[in-house]
């Protein structure tokens, strides 16, 4: 496929060169940035989007991945680039909405064109299988009998992992009870919780598939299907805004973009997202998709940047 | 003292003044104030301490013994080619693989003794317009295009 | 396990099967033998292709590049003295002097017998011992993991040829080097003075590839002018006849078992196995006076470690979900995308496609040999080619190979620069090696330390008080002394005389 578009590409090398309006968007291939590592969860989804996508679209779509900086290197990047629609990146609240406050990055709220969002996950607090702990009841009870012996772990800091857990101790008042320990990505932090060296980790229903852990809330507004006994951060006695929390992403431009591109890019992300391919492709990876057009998308993805000023505070980032 | 002698001090206090001038800077980081290993320069320092400590033993033996450097034979090639690395790497992205490479081409076989004009050119096109075709346009996995057009 | 065998074999020997086998390990070798390109950006190249095919295909074909990969950095490392890969900067110590001595086609013998064994064992112990190996990989937490890292950067003094104290200073480099960017426990950026290119820190292959790669063109361009690029002379792979391998059996041994260990550690991998194996190797090798100068025990040290770690690094993987590195990162991702879930029912829930993986392992491990002998024969004359058209090419390859790691534009200029630094350090007679043990190691030991200082509230004795980390710390404190007392006692006796 590749290989007879680049001799279509060929062909048609010498009309590339007339000039360029919103109407002929896009007529050069468009490429989709992941801001993490290559075979990693955001490249794989961006993978699986792609080919969707290009259908979608009527033009190349490729993948590339710009690692680094928990996702900043890619947005600092994206962010000084013209906002011509053929460049999109696929960020997370941590990458859009918690890194910018956090750091001195050169991006903030006002730097992008929100497209579409994709997905969207709750995220819940795990113990290990062979945890003493049955219920949040137990945690809080066991944490305030002996304060500073618990522990719990993240893929790094300021990541969903991190501010999972920042929600679940703070929500509950214990943040200075526990201890926080980051590792490198979430398998190390992993290994720790089913070895015991750390008590609790936080992670989206996902985490459930790679081993044996027990969840014991969930940051959502309602219990899920798949946990019926699980509770809600509300029902523990976590009051908002930290009761709810999701780890989302979606594609984002540069801010400026022209109405009428957005329009092509958000319709054809709509296309793609609710393609019966993407769906399998979701439905195999575990991926829960939440799509919402650019409006829609920009109002929530505003709310949230000022929502999570509370998470940041509260984990003293 | 020998011209050589004076390049391996020359190197050696570059290296301690450089590592003196980061623990400078890493004492005054502004840093949420925590426990030391809470701190992020808590094991930097460990580290910088120990670069200094051994650049300072490795300066007291450089002075004392005096071993000849390898003569550089051609000061002006070297040059060139440094200049050209550096230049190569930093406009890489802005100008496209495919530019860069064949201007980078057309200044690393010369210094290399290779003068002949078909085959430098040839070379020069043939071998980053290879890669260009095969990571671009084969595989779908582009290397940097120049501002003027996204086929190289 | 040994019951699903047949419904494996059917899942693998078929004719997609054994093609994916094949051009998987031929493509591995192929781009791991080219200067600039490594794992890493091997398995990004097939990553899109394995989407749009079945389970076991597409595992295989990542392990077979993973493998290949691993195999052809070591040709790359022996004969132009550029590892693609930080695995094989320790093949280069021995193996590119070798190549200097014209015993080039030996070197690479060498090394493709050891690379060969190291990954067929590594596969065995994979096949029968997995569960147990992931227990033990449990016992390793933060503070034996520290230890265990603390005993790796003593190789910093074994290979530090020439200069300990300039080996200690590149070490020192390394580490630091490494650190910039963002800070692994509070996620503040330091080092970075508000440059946000910065803040992904210092690419460990973009430091290596310029302070080996890059830095040799310019070495050599400071040289005399070659008409052709007599670089080594290379005609074909001679295998080691097996009278040659009297006395070195022992220090294979050790070094594929190095290698497995280490492999199963998650976090630790194939450069961490390299050095430490390679420093033992140099300590207890009867020939250890001859490492550095083109000894077969340092290649063989070194290749059968690096190749036994791919098969350790599934360990963890395949038995308890947890990736053991990057690349097996990659390859969990993909089985979860094939609607596979890894985690420690995996082999229970899917015998057959593990068994398939498994089996196929080691199948290619095997055809590493033939198709080594084979590709290196074919290759042979592309070393012949002049200077000119060699150094550039390097240069080139370079570029894409560290534009691909990351995407990030910054490496690029960090290689620049960081060949330019390690001409002029390599120059005054520093080692490379140690830096890139440094770099490897660096963030490692520094999150280790620390989360065990956290985890024990800041009483470092703890670190003593488990069995694993103690052993290994006194380990470290021996072997570190050691080689500077015997300096300090060579010295004295030459005073004396």
């Amino acid at each position: 496929m590749k290989l007879t578009s680049a001799i279509g590409m060929a062909f048609g090398a010498a009309l590339a060169a007339t000039g360029a309006v919103a109407a002929d968007f896009p007529e050069r291939p468009i490429n989709l940035i992941a801001p993490f590592n290559a075979g990693g969860g955001t490249d794989l989804l961006l993978r699986g989007l792609a080919p969707h996508f290009e259908e979608a679209v009527g033009e190349n779509v490729f993948v590339s991945n710009m690692s680094g900086g928990s996702g900043t290197v890619a947005a600092s990047a994206l962010q000084g680039q013209k906002p011509t629609g053929y460049q999109m990146a696929y960020m997370s609240i941590t990458v859009s909405t918690i890194q910018p406050q956090i750091k001195n990055v050169p991006y903030g709220v006002d730097s992008w064109t929100p497209i579409c969002s994709i997905a969207a996950s709750p995220t819940m607090l795990f113990v290990s299988n062979d945890s003493p702990f049955q219920s949040m009841e137990d945690v809080v009870a066991a944490v305030n009998a002996e304060p500073g012996k618990y522990v719990f772990g993240s893929s790094g800091p300021g990541a969903i992992t991190h501010l999972s857990m920042v929600s679940a101790f703070s929500g509950l008042d214990l943040m200075d009870k526990v201890k926080h320990l980051p590792f490198k990505g979430s398998g190390p932090a992993i290994k720790e919780l089913t070895a015991g060296n750390i008590h609790f980790f936080g992670d989206t229903e996902l985490l459930m598939k790679r081993g044996d852990f027990r969840p014991l809330m969930v940051f959502n507004a309602e219990r899920l299907d798949s946990f019926p006994d699980v509770p809600t951060a509300t029902e523990v006695g976590i009051a908002a805004p930290l009761n709810e929390l999701y780890l989302w992403g979606g594609l984002f431009a540069p801010a400026g973009l022209e109405q009428g591109t957005v329009d092509v890019l958000a319709k054809a992300c709509d296309d793609a997202v609710h393609s019966d391919g993407f769906q399998e492709f979701a439905n195999n990876s575990g991926t829960v998709i939440n799509h919402r057009g650019p409006e829609e998308f920009n109002a929530f993805f505003r709310a949230q940047y000022d929502a999570n000023k509370a998470l940041i505070s509260a984990a003293g980032l | 003292m020998s011209r050589h002698l004076n390049e391996r001090v020359f190197v050696l206090l570059a290296l301690l003044l450089s590592a003196v001038a980061l623990y400078r800077s890493s004492l005054t980081l502004s840093f949420s104030d925590v426990g030391s290993a809470h701190s992020p320069v808590f094991f930097p320092q460990i580290i910088l301490v120990l670069w200094i400590g051994l650049t300072v033993i490795a300066l007291g033996q450089t002075l004392m013994q005096s071993v000849k450097a390898q003569p550089i034979d051609g000061v002006f090639r070297l040059i060139i080619l440094v200049a050209a690395s550096i230049a190569y790497t930093n406009l890489l992205t802005m100008y496209g693989f495919f530019l860069t490479s064949a201007l980078f081409t057309l200044i690393c076989l010369p210094v290399f003794g290779m003068r002949h004009p078909a085959i430098l050119t040839g070379y020069a096109i043939a071998v980053p317009g290879a890669l260009v075709l095969l990571f671009n346009h084969v595989l779908g996995m582009p290397l940097p295009t120049s501002p003027f057009t996204h086929y190289f | 396990m040994l019951s699903s065998l047949p419904d494996a074999f059917a899942l693998l020997f078929n004719i997609e099967g054994i093609l994916v086998l094949v051009l998987g390990t031929v493509l591995g070798i192929i781009l791991g033998a080219m200067p600039g390109i490594g794992s890493t950006v091997a398995v990004a190249i097939v990553l899109p292709f394995t989407l749009s095919m079945g389970q076991a295909p597409a595992i295989i074909l990542l392990l077979a590049v993973y493998a290949g990969s691993v195999y052809g950095g070591s040709i790359a490392a022996i004969l132009i003295n550029t590892p693609g890969t930080p695995q094989s900067a320790a093949t280069c110590l021995d193996g590119y002097p070798m190549a200097q001595r014209g015993e080039a086609g030996l070197a690479l013998g060498w090394a493709t017998v050891a690379s060969v064994i190291g990954g067929l064992v590594s596969a065995v112990v994979l096949i029968f011992a997995a569960p147990e190996l992931a227990a033990f990989a449990l016992e390793f937490g933060p503070i034996e993991t520290f230890a265990l890292i603390l005993l790796g950067m003593t190789c910093i003094v074994s290979v530090s040829t020439g200069s300990v104290v300039k080996g200690l200073l590149s070490g020192m480099i390394g580490i630091f080097l490494s650190l910039v960017g963002g800070d692994p426990i509070t996620g503040e950026f330091r080092f970075t003075y508000d440059k946000w290119q910065l803040y992904s820190g210092f690419n460990l292959l973009a430091v290596v590839i310029g302070v080996f790669a890059l830095s040799e063109v310019l070495i050599r361009a400071s040289q005399k002018v070659n008409e052709v690029s007599d670089l080594v002379s290379f005609k074909g792979i001679v295998l080691p006849k097996l009278s040659d391998w009297s006395g070195r059996v022992r220090n294979l041994v050790k070094s594929v078992l190095i290698g497995n260990v280490i492999g199963v550690l998650p976090g630790t991998g194939a450069a961490t196995a390299a050095f430490i194996s390679y420093a033992e190797g140099r300590r207890s090798s009867r020939n250890s006076e001859n490492f550095g100068k083109g000894e077969p025990d340092g290649i063989v040290s070194s290749e059968a470690a690096n190749n036994a770690v791919t098969g350790g690094a599934l360990v963890p993987t395949m038995a308890l979900g947890i990736p053991g590195d990057a690349i097996t990162a990659v390859m969990l991702a993909t089985l979860t995308l094939h609607g596979i879930t890894p985690g420690p029912k995996l082999v229970e829930d899917n015998p057959a496609l593990i068994g398939a993986i498994f089996t196929g392992f080691f199948v290619i491990n095997l055809l590493l040999l033939p198709l080594g002998i084979l590709l290196s024969r074919i290759a042979a004359p592309v070393l012949r080619v002049r200077e000119a058209y060699m150094m550039t090419a390097i240069v080139l390859l370079c570029a894409v190979g560290i534009y691909f790691v990351r995407g990030n534009p910054f490496d690029l200029l960090v290689m620049g620069l960081a060949g330019v630094g390690g001409f002029i350090l390599r120059r005054q007679g520093f080692p490379m090696a140690p830096l890139v043990i440094g770099m490897v190691l660096g963030p490692t030991l520094e999150l280790t330390l620390r989360q065990g200082l956290i985890l024990k509230d800041g009483n470092f004795l703890a670190f003593f008080q488990s069995p694993i980390a103690l052993v290994l710390i006194i380990a470290a404190t021996i072997a570190l002394c050691l080689p500077l007392i015997r300096l300090g006692l060579a010295r004295t006796r030459q005073v004396a005389q």
